[in-house]
């Protein structure tokens, strides 16, 4: 099956031979081309060019285009700050003040609209045979309260007739929005709206389920899939959620998505999720990412599943990790195998180092989890073996695998604390970060 | 008929506002103290808030419109308190952190810890960390709290840490940290003092810090 085949399969409730596997590397691709955060947030030719590398480095079987919440609130006047590393943030609310409902839907050319849905049709020429595409937009509450602010919140009580007529303004724009990227060839549109979680069932029937039901039925009427993107703790908001008919939801990791997945299964409605951004995709070495996404698979009912980051990935993430989650979904079997001896820790190591202050020549040791299956080790060996190739019998190069006890117990003994790691004399040198063929030579040659 | 303490908390809760200044006007027009009022009325619905809040059963809407009830209700009752030498039990400097606009959860941590008797010096949003430090020194606080909603922001509270240190008042401050991407290991690897899940959480432990 191609990545796309999967996505279409899972939400027409189909089997699939994999798990289907969506990394939202919004600003984040930026990082994989050495581009910024506002640079892929403003040109078509940078985002596109990231994009593809998203594409390349992570298999993605489905793809958003931008993970940007503030490109409707931009063009309808609120003011932005911009950030290197993050998307922007708004900083103005121009209906603070007013009770005045605006009536300007956005066209497809206004502010960053038009270069989004350039880079969607590009996108959709380059890989859209291969890889389901998806529209995101900010979602009508979310929308609502960029524009009004967090008194929002409160008209709820004070005011619901005001609520219930901005956010029918707001769903106006967000099915001309998904219009717009229906034609300009996504296969998903998502509704991405994280405030969400912070209103009761009681205040999410009253004022959201209209809504969005009108959304994902104009999505529908149009031919496309739908989803329903929310973060925060938003596990009491997730039956309200489902009975807006969207085909898709995605939580992040303050839901627990074994409960919430009991709940989409009995709507008959997919659930994506939702993979810890900070703790595991950001602060975590591979190993981590790898358990966390085969605890996640076996914590949950098989089908009507797939596998994404919680929410936006943090621009910083490292691409070692979001590798080895693609890994961890595609090829659950054999990472869960890998993982198994990871968590074998305490060994005792029975033989004996090599005697690091008195070696012949150089010594590199590469430590891995398995070169044969983990795509990060393959990339630490094989720049090992560019070395060894070109210094020749001057250094010697040696591999341990984390697939017996004995390699275990090394790591244990040696102190390794990353896979893969590339030590030289004995010396951490490489943890987890793969140099450059040159970058390795002209280190090694230090210790010639 | 005396006020019905239980019935003025029941009316915070629900933020009516219009009933709950009715009946601290009428409590204290038939003698109780201030003190009592602001304790066992206002103070004791905002906690029950507080509670039902980190339970999941209230959301942010209740939560803001019970805060403003408590508001009005306390503006009342302030130049009472002030007469009677009732003083806040500790002093809390509170912001979002540099680069980091996001409000909402500072906000909420703001109101309880307020509904618990602290006096809270708001500096906004986008505070640097030097201001942080400067504003703790000031007013001589017991706490500086954090916020950040982002993965890219959250790291200034290492700065905030640290200049709290280079300025010396690192024994007398305690500092808190919270936000969505925040978590007690990080709090630990930052060296800042105590992380709090939510807002509730957060104005409890402030008053433990204070009360230490």
């Amino acid at each position: 099956m191609t990545g796309k085949e999967r996505i279409y399969a899972v939400l027409q409730g189909k089997e699939t031979d994999k798990t289907p596997w969506v990394p939202f590397a919004g600003v984040h691709s930026g990082k994989l081309k050495g581009y910024s955060a506002k640079e892929v947030s403003q040109s078509a030719d940078k985002l596109f060019e990231s994009l593809l590398e998203v594409n390349r480095l992570y298999k993605p079987d489905g793809q958003p285009v931008m993970f940007d919440l503030q490109i409707e609130a931009e063009i309808m006047g609120c003011d932005l700050v911009w950030a290197e590393d993050a998307p922007p943030t708004v900083s103005s609310h121009p209906l603070a003040e007013t009770p005045e409902i605006p009536d300007h839907i956005p066209g497809p050319e206004e502010g960053r609209l038009a270069m989004e849905i350039d880079v969607m049709q590009r996108m959709k020429a380059a890989v859209g045979d291969q890889s389901a595409l998806y529209g995101l937009m900010c979602g009508p509450f979310t929308l609502a309260s960029h524009l009004r602010g967090t008194n929002i919140f409160m008209d709820m009580i004070l005011d619901p007739d005001y609520v219930h007529r901005l956010l029918s303004y707001t769903t106006d724009v967000a099915i001309r929005l998904s219009e717009y990227f229906i034609d300009a060839g996504m296969d998903v549109i998502a509704a991405v709206d994280p405030l969400i979680s912070q209103i009761s069932p009681d205040h999410f029937s009253e004022f959201m389920h209209a809504p969005f039901s009108r959304l994902f039925d104009a999505i529908r009427a149009r031919g496309a899939y739908s989803s329903f993107f929310v973060c925060g703790n938003a596990t009491m908001n997730i039956e309200p959620m489902c009975k807006t008919g969207p085909d898709s939801l995605s939580v992040d990791e303050n839901v627990s998505l074994a409960d919430a997945k009991k709940v989409t299964d009995s709507y008959d409605v997919v659930i994506g999720g939702n993979i810890p951004l900070t703790s595991v995709m950001l602060f975590g070495n591979q190993q981590d990412n790898m358990k966390s996404t085969v605890d996640l698979i076996d914590s949950v009912t098989p089908g009507r599943l797939i596998i994404a980051p919680g929410c936006d990935m943090p621009y910083d993430i490292p691409v070692e990790n979001t590798i080895a989650i693609e890994q961890a979904v595609h090829e659950t079997d054999s990472v869960r195998d890998m993982v198994k001896n990871y968590e074998s820790a305490g060994l005792e190591f029975t033989g004996e180092l090599p005697d690091y202050a008195h070696l012949e020549r150089p010594l590199i040791e590469v430590f891995t989890l398995d070169s044969a299956t983990c795509a990060a080790c393959t990339y630490m060996l094989a720049t090992a073996l560019d070395a060894k190739e070109h210094f020749g019998d001057a250094i010697d190069v040696i591999e341990y695998k984390y697939t017996s006890p004995e390699n275990i117990a090394r790591c244990g003994a040696m102190g390794v604390k990353q896979l893969p790691s590339i030590y030289i004399n004995g010396e951490l040198t490489y943890s987890s970060l793969i140099p450059s063929r040159d970058e390795l030579a002209a280190q090694i040659s230090k210790y010639l | 008929m005396a006020v019905d303490l239980k019935a003025l908390s029941e009316f915070l809760q629900k933020g009516r506002a219009k009933e709950v200044t009715e009946l601290v006007q009428q409590a204290l027009d038939e003698g109780m103290s201030a003190k009592v009022i602001l304790h066992d009325g206002l103070m004791d619905g905002m906690n029950i808030i507080g509670v039902k809040f980190k339970n999941n059963e209230v959301f942010v809407p209740e939560v803001l419109i019970a805060a403003r009830a408590m508001n009005m209700g306390t503006a009342i009752l302030k130049p009472f308190l002030a007469e009677a030498g009732e003083v806040a039990t500790g002093k809390v400097i509170l912001g979002t952190v540099k680069g980091d606009l996001h409000d909402i959860g500072k906000n909420l941590v703001g109101m309880m810890m307020e509904g618990k008797g602290l006096e809270v010096i708001d500096l906004g949003t986008d505070v640097s960390a030097d201001r942080y430090v400067e504003e703790a020194i000031k007013h001589e606080a017991n706490i500086i709290a954090c916020s950040a909603l982002l993965t890219t922001t959250m790291t200034q509270m290492k700065a905030v840490v640290e200049k709290a240190e280079a300025a010396g008042i690192r024994d007398k401050v305690k500092i808190m940290i919270g936000g969505a991407p925040v978590t007690d290991s990080y709090c630990a690897s930052i060296g800042a003092d105590y992380y709090t899940a939510d807002a509730s959480s957060a104005a409890q432990t402030a008053v433990e810090i204070c009360s230490a």
